[in-house]
């Protein structure tokens, strides 16, 4: 695993010290929206669909500040829309990194050449860029349905580590994707250099326009066990060896859609990233007024049946490390010995 | 929305078959502006981005194209039209991969 151990040791204490403090939910990755304008449309993407004057708006840096202090978790990701076409990223960041947040910037990059130029941004631990790539050039291509984009991304990726910051990479897998191809992709990203990756089933968002392509559960076992069932020593993952273990079907893991509450422009989203059923006016209201128990596979709700995607799981395989001696156990073989 | 029938352009009529709650979650679900008709006669053009029908006052909350929101009580529309563009409808990826094919030379 290629998690840096002052962010395992952050992580760690705060789900302990959550625990003795005997709160049976609490956050742990905030997903900080600033807008949902973006440069791509991507087929997978249920996000930016909206009206022009919902895209031309944005959140300002102080209501962003506001949300993450009133969250309190130790981890802030910032999708979007494009966070680099925010305006006010680069004061967004720096004041998080001031509040010793870990910030994984989620980005198609293909700004991020030119920001870094500009210098919007300073290296430091508490920030990763994270890279959004489905795979090698042919695949990221058309699941961006743009040309070009993962040559891009690659060539920012490069500059960012020669500028010296972390770059991680997420990547998000659909129905038909070739086990082969994606194990190659893993050695590319490695070969660049990137610290880590991360990886996930896609979620058959209700208002994206590629409804055919999103794996259903035993499917997803499937595909996961064969990319990862001989993992290569040399690939580095920067998430969860547990979560990766669910993936393949050798783990049993229950949503914990409070694990990452989204705040965006329309305030906290319930119940979770992916499903979009209402909004909170405070992150207290979100948390305790919406009934979670509609959601989750066991719940029944045809919309968590199939979704195995990490912004619900990975806080639950999270849980079970810190929460567990066996746990704790398991995690820490997977991440000694490489085997999942 | 592949496969699926966009509302964009209906105009349901105070009193037609459908429950107001039920348009209104349609308004909720609907990725376009809407035009919503008040009983007292006016009208609000915007986005619906929340409602809540669990409460002791439903309520549903819009934000127009000024970026102020509104929050109206179930009790004070009296119905919703579809008038803006569905922007989730149309957007296919078999649309983009046969727009992809066409623009390949021959």
């Amino acid at each position: 695993m290629s998690v840096p151990l002052s962010q395992i040791w952050t992580v760690a204490s705060y789900v302990i010290g959550q625990k003795l403090k005997g709160r049976p939910r609490y956050p742990l990755v905030l997903m900080l929206e600033p807008l949902f304008r973006c440069n791509l449309a991507c087929a997978g993407c249920g996000k930016i669909q909206y009206p022009a004057h919902i895209l031309r708006r944005h959140l300002s840096v102080e209501q962003c500040l506001r949300a993450v202090d009133e969250c309190g978790a130790p981890m802030v990701s910032i999708p979007g829309g494009e966070p680099l076409m925010y305006p006010e990223i680069g004061p967004l960041v720096r004041e998080l990194v001031k509040r010793k947040k870990y910030v994984y910037l989620c980005t198609n990059a293909i700004l991020l050449g030119q920001r870094l130029q500009e210098g919007v941004f300073e290296p430091s631990k508490y920030l990763s860029f994270s890279i959004h790539l489905d795979g090698l050039g042919p695949e990221h291509d058309e699941a961006v349905c743009r040309d070009g984009v993962y040559e891009e991304a690659r060539v920012a990726i490069g500059d960012a580590l020669r500028r010296g910051f972390r770059v991680t990479t997420n990547t998000t897998l659909f129905d038909g994707a070739d086990p082969a191809r994606v194990r190659q992709f893993f050695d590319a990203m490695m070969d660049l250099g990137v610290e880590g990756m991360m990886v996930s089933p896609g979620y058959s968002y209700a208002k994206a326009p590629d409804q055919e392509h999103f794996l259903r559960r035993q499917r997803a076992h499937a595909l996961f066990s064969a990319i990862l069932e001989r993992p290569r020593w040399r690939w580095r993952f920067n998430q969860s060896p547990l979560f990766l273990r669910f993936l393949m079907g050798k783990l049993d893991f229950e949503c914990t859609p409070w694990g990452n509450p989204t705040y965006n422009l329309f305030g906290w989203q319930r119940p979770c990233y992916l499903l979009q059923e209402g909004y909170a006016a405070s992150f207290r209201e979100l948390m305790e007024t919406t009934r979670w128990e509609r959601y989750g596979r066991r719940s029944g709700n045809p919309k968590c049946r199939d979704c195995m995607v990490h912004c619900g799981h990975e806080p639950t395989a999270v849980d079970y490390t810190f929460g567990s001696w066996r746990g704790f156990r398991q995690a820490v073989v997977a991440a000694v010995t490489g085997r999942l | 929305m592949s496969g699926e029938r966009s509302l964009e352009g209906w105009a349901p009529g105070a009193g037609d078959e459908m429950p107001l709650a039920e348009v209104i979650d349609l308004a909720f679900d609907y990725r376009g502006d809407v035009t919503v008709v008040l009983t007292d006669g006016r009208d609000l053009i915007g986005y619906v981005y929340n409602r809540d029908r669990d409460v002791t006052e439903p309520y549903l909350q819009l934000v127009d194209p000024t970026g102020t929101s509104h929050t109206l009580r179930y009790t004070e529309v009296r119905t919703i039209q579809f008038t803006g563009r569905d922007t989730a409808a149309g957007t296919s990826y078999e649309a983009w991969l046969r727009r992809k094919t066409e623009a390949r030379p021959a």
